[in-house]
């Protein structure tokens, strides 16, 4: 047992750190704050900080060579993906084309594919989204009806996509669609459409934060070019299962850095606040806590990542800690801050330091995607805890 | 980086395992515990001294193993699989403050050989608070009450806190036997007006207590792993409405939490017992965060296990009242979670 980064590793977060020292400009929650800033506008600010970060080498790293790669394996990710976290980095714009599309390009993907997609991907001149959930298909993902008929050297998409992050910013959309309607999971293909194909539209949908940062999409007699199939026929299901998979790593470890930073801020202003009282310190020691058992479990799976093992389903313990914690933090932190924890970031009285209303809001959505936290119980009560199945 | 055992470990792990599964079954552990008035057997204690356990972590020049929290936290979790009975726990740490004192080589020397029992008596009262004046050490005798005393009636010695300083005090002293829930800690009330020898300051205990909360929570840990396997096998076998009860839904997500709790305590265990034996900065932090997360995650899964087995989870006949017992135990002891959450705050300077 040994939990001390390895020397590779240290040098490499001391590069990183270096590196954003250097590079990056203002924290995330300044930008948000900024006036001036404006939804379109942070988009684009996260596209040119994406590009920052590919020319230092920070993206697609643990892919080929040619392809940007440095060999980079999944703990330097996860240290990468904590380090943002510590530094409060912008999010990247691209996030779901190089977490999922860029690995299914490699993987299953044809030469000439990898060849045209990945660099404006990388470079973030072309942002994707993912469509993968439909009005009566979330957590029952392969009860999906979008069909793609062939005719001729084209798919014609008809159907539906929603909750798709970034659509109103995405040049493209990856998207599961219907080859067959008999085959629950083989009749499932993996389909690259641009979201400027006659028949597509994208709508933007409020979320309970009153942005708009996820979409619909409707086709409608879209035609696609028959080039843009990923893998075969039929591999869409299990090109997105194992896309699905690059999604692991060390999400708690990042998760608790980002937590804890939130955490000590709040310490200081209930200092601040004169809110000293018993009841507040026991609020504020149990979440210390609780993220400091999230950063053990984020420590563990990083060096299972370290000494060779592949994530299982314990990715589902982290996924599940996470996000309920989450939820109790950011209602514990509008409990302490009292009205004033619901101001909204442009009220000149908010906290200066965090959005608190709208962490607050934000919690409820990390229990519902990637995997709500039932689907995730119903995971480990099968694949750990090898329950029988038949009683749902 | 590794969170797997060593072989060493796993090797210490599973040897534990064997030697507490023939000497300290769970049939025999029920026996021992309602029958035996000390609450555990002399022989049980001399094997355990034997194989080397009781100084596992001591150097070699105080006949230890030289050892580290983690080899602790090891055999702990083995000993709260069995919910072994005995004064384990509080003996290793008695020992381990008599080694920080440097004094008393002799009697540390026999405690590590099991022919010596020695535990530490901290409570001033039954119950929390500073409502009473506690034992005070003055012109080399220690006069007051302690509450709560480890295994008192068969100690040859303890080790009394006062503000003065932690004082060394042979038997023979006044006990009375507290009688509590749990039949494998016994716990005395020891009236005291004895002499007694000064080893050292209150500063000695904070190592100790560090090692008491790893231990304690590594115990749990044990606890509910062991309880949560238990559960498991009943609701696999358990039919209502034509199928295992384990079929349905509403059990299998609790179980899932019991299983996210069990192992989440066990990530916090062992970072801080790794924290310990690295000298790392978040030491303290790590041993709060264990202690206090454990003890909560113990008393649930504990909890959830008896709840599971419906009516028989309420009966004195299946063990599981002994795991849920010896969980609240542990979770008010070796420093309570309200405690804990206190040296969280402190720890992070808050």
């Amino acid at each position: 047992m040994d939990l001390q980064l390895s020397d590779t590793h240290v040098k490499f977060r001391d590069e990183l750190r270096a590196w954003l020292k250097a590079n990056m400009g203002r924290p995330w929650r300044e930008e948000l704050r900024d006036p001036k800033a404006n939804e379109d506008s942070l988009m684009e600010l996260r596209r040119g900080w994406q590009r920052k970060l590919y020319e230092g080498g920070y993206l697609g790293m643990d892919w080929p060579a040619e392809w940007g790669g440095r060999g980079a394996t999944e703990v330097e990710k996860s240290i990468f993906e904590a380090e943002m976290s510590s530094a409060d980095a912008p999010p990247i714009l691209n996030s779901l084309g190089i977490g999922l599309l860029g690995p299914a390009l490699i993987h299953h993907g044809s030469e000439a594919q990898r060849r045209r997609f990945i660099p404006p991907m990388l470079s973030g001149d072309e942002i994707w989204c993912q469509g993968f959930s439909e009005p009566g298909a979330g957590s029952d993902l392969a009860s999906l009806r979008t069909s793609a008929a062939i005719d001729g050297d084209h798919f014609v998409l008809n159907g539906q996509k929603i909750w798709t992050t970034f659509g109103p910013w995405a040049d493209w959309i990856f998207v599961l669609a219907r080859t067959d309607s008999k085959d629950r999971y083989g009749g499932i293909s993996f389909i690259l459409c641009k979201l400027d194909t006659p028949g597509v539209t994208v709508r933007r949908l409020r979320q309970i934060t009153g942005e708009s940062e996820f979409g619909e999409v409707f086709f409608e007699d879209a035609r696609v070019p028959r080039e843009n199939l990923v893998g075969q026929i039929g591999e869409g299901w299990r090109i997105a299962m194992t896309v699905l998979a690059f999604e692991r790593g060390a999400m708690g470890l990042a998760a608790s850095e980002r937590y804890g930073r939130d955490l000590r801020l709040l310490a200081q202003t209930c200092k601040e606040l004169g809110r000293e009282g018993g009841a507040v310190r026991e609020k504020l020691a149990r979440l210390l806590v609780e993220n400091e058992v999230l950063r053990a479990n984020g420590l563990r799976m990083l060096a299972n990542l370290a000494d060779g093992k592949v994530p299982g389903p314990e990715s589902s313990i982290e996924k599940i800690f996470w996000s309920e914690f989450d939820k109790r933090f950011r209602e514990t932190a509008l409990d302490i801050l009292g009205p004033g924890g619901q101001l909204l970031r442009t009220s000149p009285e908010a906290r200066p330091d965090v959005d608190w209303s709208r962490e607050f809001l934000w919690s409820r959505a990390g229990t519902i995607y990637s995997g709500s936290s039932e689907v995730q119980r119903n995971i480990i009560s099968k694949r750990v805890l090898n329950l029988p199945q038949e009683g749902r | 980086m590794k969170f797997d055992l060593s072989e060493e470990q796993a090797l210490l792990q599973s040897s534990t395992r064997d030697f507490l599964g023939s000497e300290l079954p769970l049939e025999k552990t029920r026996n021992v515990m309602e029958h035996q008035p000390d609450g555990y057997e002399a022989a049980q204690w001399r094997s355990l001294a034997d194989m080397g356990y009781i100084g596992l972590t001591l150097p070699a020049t105080a006949n230890g193993q030289g050892l580290g929290t983690i080899e602790l936290a090891i055999v702990l979790e083995e000993m709260g699989r069995v919910c072994a009975p005995g004064p384990f726990l509080d003996v290793v740490l008695a020992a381990s403050l008599l080694a920080a004192s440097g004094k008393e080589a002799a009697l540390l020397a026999d405690v590590v050989h099991g022919k010596s029992l020695v535990t530490i008596a901290r409570q001033d009262s039954p119950f929390s608070g500073n409502h009473v004046q506690p034992a005070r050490f003055e012109n080399g005798r220690v006069r007051g009450t302690k509450y709560f005393v480890p295994f008192a009636a068969r100690t040859d010695a303890l080790l009394v806190t006062t503000p003065q300083g932690i004082v060394l005090v042979r038997a023979p002293y006044d006990v009375v036997p507290l009688e509590t829930i749990d039949l494998g800690q016994r716990f005395a009330e020891v009236k005291l007006d004895n002499e007694g020898t000064l080893i050292g300051g209150p500063e000695l205990l904070e190592k100790v207590d560090l090692l008491g909360a790893v231990g304690a929570s590594a115990m749990m840990l044990g606890l509910m792993s062991r309880s949560l396997e238990i559960t498991l096998g009943y609701v696999q076998t358990r039919q209502a409405f034509k199928r295992p009860i384990g079929a349905f839904q509403a059990l299998q997500h609790r179980m899932a939490d019991m299983l996210l709790k069990t192992e989440s305590t066990r990530s916090a265990v062992y970072r801080a017992a790794w924290c310990l034996d690295t000298g790392d900065k978040d030491t303290k932090l790590a041993c709060a965060t264990a202690k206090a997360y454990a003890g909560d995650a113990a008393r649930y899964v504990c909890g959830e296990a008896i709840q599971m087995h419906g009516g028989i989870g309420f009966t004195w006949e299946l063990d599981l009242h002994f795991y849920f017992k010896r969980a609240k135990t542990l979770e008010q002891f070796y420093g309570s979670t309200e405690a804990q959450l206190e040296k969280a705050l402190a720890a992070a300077g808050w």
